[in-house]
């Protein structure tokens, strides 16, 4: 298999071609991959965009919202012309323990107004949309098509990709590999670290068909409205989260499972899945719903602590190949960051190319500690231990609801306990000491804050 | 017999049928969804592709892929352009009747007049055996019709034996039929004993630049009424008629009815063998079929 | 954990999943490694259930309804046992609604 895009296949070393085919080679024309062919082509450049599905977006899957404020800058009027399932105005934040839960729920109508906030759609509609903004701008679409390595000058130069197609090298003069969570182009080329599972999560969903007027019914929306529910807990005992959309006919329901504690904790995704959808606090919301999808995906939860160099040598990473994705907790975002650091690494290349030098990796990185990209990703960097770690998993839920239980249990003829007796009550019931409370506060804090 | 290659200006036309294989049917209302991403050519027109461009090639003719389908059709035809097709035409669906399509006559009213047309008199017009949504395969025959030139339907196999077209076809009880086509001719091919070739990249790149060709479908006359789908005027559910059985005999009513009602029959209850043993199982079933008089 | 009812089949599931299915494998399983594998965390962890333990303690893996997620290659024990790539392109799954 070493002639097939996968973890065994290697870079091939070639003489350095006289004249490229293109100016650059994106590779996967996911979020990231369209916006750098977007950027590049808009400012003249030829560029092939090489996808391995029959269409944008064929391969992909997430949850389900995007958050769309970057594309401000990409697609001005975007709001308007993006394909739309519901603009969300509800958010919610779900902790579950045993059969016990607790929600915030946020709602802003701003949020269904321009320039909105986010929006759930599908990713075979997003990502042709987006996709077709860049052939529209002059990028050539390149679909049912694997980048199967990279092609390397005995000096180490990135020069082109091999597809596996006959006569298939494509040579270009700088390469962006947006080829996703499992980026065997970034591999080859030696910028990942190791022990990638330790930092995956495998994601699992269902889509789910409902009446309209059902999920309006349900979820309190109406019209174009939407909402957008995270859920701590309910993985039975699995490290991980769940999340829970409405579209415009369908509700997606799902799993962020992480990879060493499904290996062993000898359950399967859609049985814990199907015990998410039987919690009463989730069941009215998806019952007697038919399943019209089932999909599955990997994402790279690592964060600031487990991204790979950003390239080097003509390549350059963005979005999930460069472990650009936000799951921690309260936040399943991948989608704007992979947007913002292709479009960004589209920008540097651009500016490369004019001035015919190849220190793109240097700019890169500069646009986007600049940008919310590794701004954000910096701040929250210890996040993604805090929320995966034993203690959040497993026994704030608790906590939190026995709190919550304390002061909404009416126990006459007691006197109502004051909080600070139940918190510490709470807390040495769900074995917590108040030192590593107070400690994850802080880092949370300073994560969050 | 004329040969292709004996043809002044040879031509292999491919008509693929543009169709979503998946389309969701609503429960409720029957409305279909079809989703124009996942849509393409069916196997049986891959097949018909690869069987065009292999005797185009083999003979010097030129190849054309054909389609009766709306704009976003153009990526199937990009693929064939990819795979080595020479000419490309796509023919626009008339946006104001919706069942041309699904009409196999008018399909290929529509089709044959625009490869007249825009491509010339073909040599030989390939399609799949029948559309992928569940077609009936009629469309080639009446290709044929509107061409007035010779049809070999659902095809196995399809080769060039000395610059002659052979066939092969299924007939009942595992035969097989050997045709010698003449041309021009109408083939229509089962998916099977080729596959489309995967194209290349130099060409998929010319491909995906090119100028797909389309021109609005030939407007059919209403006078012409032979290609509209017949009308369902009432529709009621399956009700077959009521089976007349033999009164029994008898002067006692009471025992006409039990005896209507089988009760006091006497029948031999069912059994459930569980055995260990598969020989002990066998002589089981064996001794209860020759019991009923299915075995001497 | 318990089968509810109410959940529909594993082959239901996967039925609503579009697969073009390629001529040839994209993922080999050898078997002989898996006998000595202690953990068989693939079977659990894939989640288009496509490991199944034979009873020689193999492993038996069908290719044809992969979600291509690379689950399989990160939690696999046997080092060398999963022969993974990715299928032609323009085959296997294809999301609708993902
Ligand atoms: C279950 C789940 C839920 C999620 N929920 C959300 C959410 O609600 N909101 C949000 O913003 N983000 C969410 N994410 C994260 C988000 O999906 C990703 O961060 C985002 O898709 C990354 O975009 P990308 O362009 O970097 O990679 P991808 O979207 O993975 O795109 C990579 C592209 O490259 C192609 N490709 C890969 N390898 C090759 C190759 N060798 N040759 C050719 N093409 C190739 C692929 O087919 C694909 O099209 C979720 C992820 C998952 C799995
Ligand atoms: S984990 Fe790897 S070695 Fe173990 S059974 Fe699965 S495929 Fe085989
Ligand atoms: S890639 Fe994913 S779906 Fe395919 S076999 Fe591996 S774990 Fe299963």
């Amino acid at each position: 298999m070493r002639d097939r895009a996968g973890p065994a296949a290697e870079a091939v070393t070639v003489r350095r071609p006289e004249a490229a085919d293109f100016d650059a080679v994106v590779v996967g024309a996911g979020p990231a991959g369209s916006a750098a062919a977007l950027e590049l082509a808009r400012a003249g450049h030829s560029v092939a965009l090489v996808e391995r599905g029959p269409f944008p977006g064929s391969k992909n899957v997430y949850g389900g919202v995007v958050y769309g404020r970057i594309l401000d800058e990409l697609i001005p009027d975007w709001y308007e012309r993006m394909p739309v399932q519901r603009w969300i105005t509800r958010r919610q934040t779900m902790l579950l323990s045993g059969d016990r839960s607790l929600t915030v729920d946020f709602r802003s109508q701003n949020w269904g107004r321009a320039p909105y906030n986010g929006a759930t759609t599908y990713r075979a509609e997003f990502d042709s949309w987006l996709a077709g903004h860049a052939r529209a701008a002059g990028a050539v679409l390149v679909p049912s098509t694997v980048a199967t390595a990279l092609l390397r000058t005995a000096d180490g130069q990135v020069v082109g990709v091999r597809t596996d197609r006959p006569d298939g090298d494509l040579t270009a003069r700088v390469v962006i590999a947006c080829d996703g969570v499992n980026s065997f182009l970034g591999k080859q080329a030696g910028l990942h670290p190791d022990e990638q599972a330790a930092h995956t999560t495998l994601g699992v969903k269902e889509t789910l068909a409902l009446p309209r007027e059902t999920i309006e019914e349900r979820f309190g929306v109406t019209g174009t409205d939407g909402v957008d529910i995270e859920i701590l807990g309910g993985t039975s005992g699995v490290p991980g989260g769940g999340f829970l959309y409405t579209n415009r006919d369908t509700v997606s329901v799902g799993l962020v499972l992480g990879l060493p504690g499904l290996a062993k904790a000898g359950l399967r995704p859609e049985e814990i899945l199907a015990e998410l959808k039987q919690h009463p606090s989730v069941r009215p919301l998806v019952r007697g719903a038919e399943v019209v999808e089932y999909s599955a995906h990997l994402i790279p939860e690592g964060g600031y602590r487990s991204m790979p160099r950003l390239g080097g040598n003509g390549l350059l990473l963005a979005g999930d190949s460069a472990a650009m994705c936000l799951a921690a907790g309260i936040w399943l975002e991948g989608v704007n960051f992979a947007l913002g650091s292709g479009m960004y690494a589209g920008r540097a290349a651009a500016n490369g190319l004019r001035s015919g030098g190849p220190a793109v990796l240097g700019e890169y990185r500069r646009l986007l500690e600049k940008s919310f990209v590794l701004a954000d990703h910096k701040k929250l960097r210890d996040a993604p231990g805090l929320v995966l770690s034993e203690r959040v998993q497993h026994r704030y839920p608790g906590l939190v609801c026995d709190l919550a239980e304390g002061m909404f249990t009416v126990d006459n003829p007691r006197p109502k306990p004051g909080l600070r007796r139940l918190l510490r009550r709470a807390a040495r019931h769900n074995g917590v000491r108040m030192r590593e409370l107070a400690r994850d506060a802080l880092t949370g804090l300073r994560s969050f804050g | 017999m004329a040969d292709l290659g004996d043809l002044a200006d040879p031509l292999v036309v491919v008509a693929l049928r543009w169709a979503d294989a998946r389309a969701r049917v609503d429960p409720l209302t029957g409305e279909v969804g079809t989703d124009p991403r996942g849509a393409g050519p069916g196997e049986a027109d891959r097949c018909a592709l690869e069987h065009g461009l292999r005797i185009a090639g083999a003979t010097g003719a030129r190849c054309a892929a054909v389609t009766l389908a709306p704009p976003p059709a153009e990526e199937m035809l990009r693929d064939a352009l990819a795979c080595g097709a020479d000419e490309v035409l796509r023919v626009d669906v008339a946006p104001e009747d919706p069942r041309l399509p699904d009409s196999g006559a008018a399909t290929a009213r529509a089709l044959a007049r625009s490869i007249r047309a825009e491509l010339g008199d073909p040599g030989l017009l390939l399609t799949g055996d029948h559309s992928a949504d569940r077609g009936t395969g009629a469309t080639p025959a009446f290709l044929a019709a509107e061409l007035g030139c010779a049809q070999a339907l659902g095809l196995v196999e399809l080769s060039l034996v000395d610059g002659r077209l052979a066939g092969l076809r299924r007939l009942d009880r595992g035969r097989r039929e050997r045709l010698a086509i003449p041309v021009p001719a109408v083939c229509s091919v089962e998916p099977a004993g080729v596959r489309l070739r995967r194209a290349g990249l130099p060409g998929t790149l010319r491909a995906r630049e090119a100028v797909i060709p389309a021109i609005p479908a030939i407007p059919v006359a209403s006078g012409q009424t032979g290609a509209e789908p017949p009308s369902v005027r009432a529709a009621r559910p399956y009700r077959p008629r009521a089976k007349e059985l033999p009164a029994p005999q008898g002067d006692d009513p009471r025992l006409r009815l039990l005896r209507l009602t089988g009760a006091h029959e006497e029948r031999e209850p069912p059994r459930v063998v569980v055995t260990e043993d598969p020989a002990e199982a066998a002589d089981e079933l064996l001794a209860f079929l020759r019991d009923r008089g299915y075995l001497p | 954990m318990t089968q509810r009812y109410g959940d529909i089949a594993f082959e239901d599931r996967m039925s609503q999943v579009d697969f073009r299915v390629a001529g040839n494998a994209h993922i080999v399983v050898d078997t002989d490694v898996c006998r000595s594998c202690t953990t068989k965390a693939c079977v659990h962890a894939c989640p288009a259930k496509l490991f199944v333990p034979t009873d020689d303690g193999g492993i038996l893996f069908n290719y044809e309804q992969c979600f291509e997620c690379g689950t399989c290659y990160l939690v696999c024990d046997g080092g060398n046992a999963i022969s993974w790539s990715y299928p032609d392109g323009g085959q296997g799954v294809v999301f609708r609604h993902g």
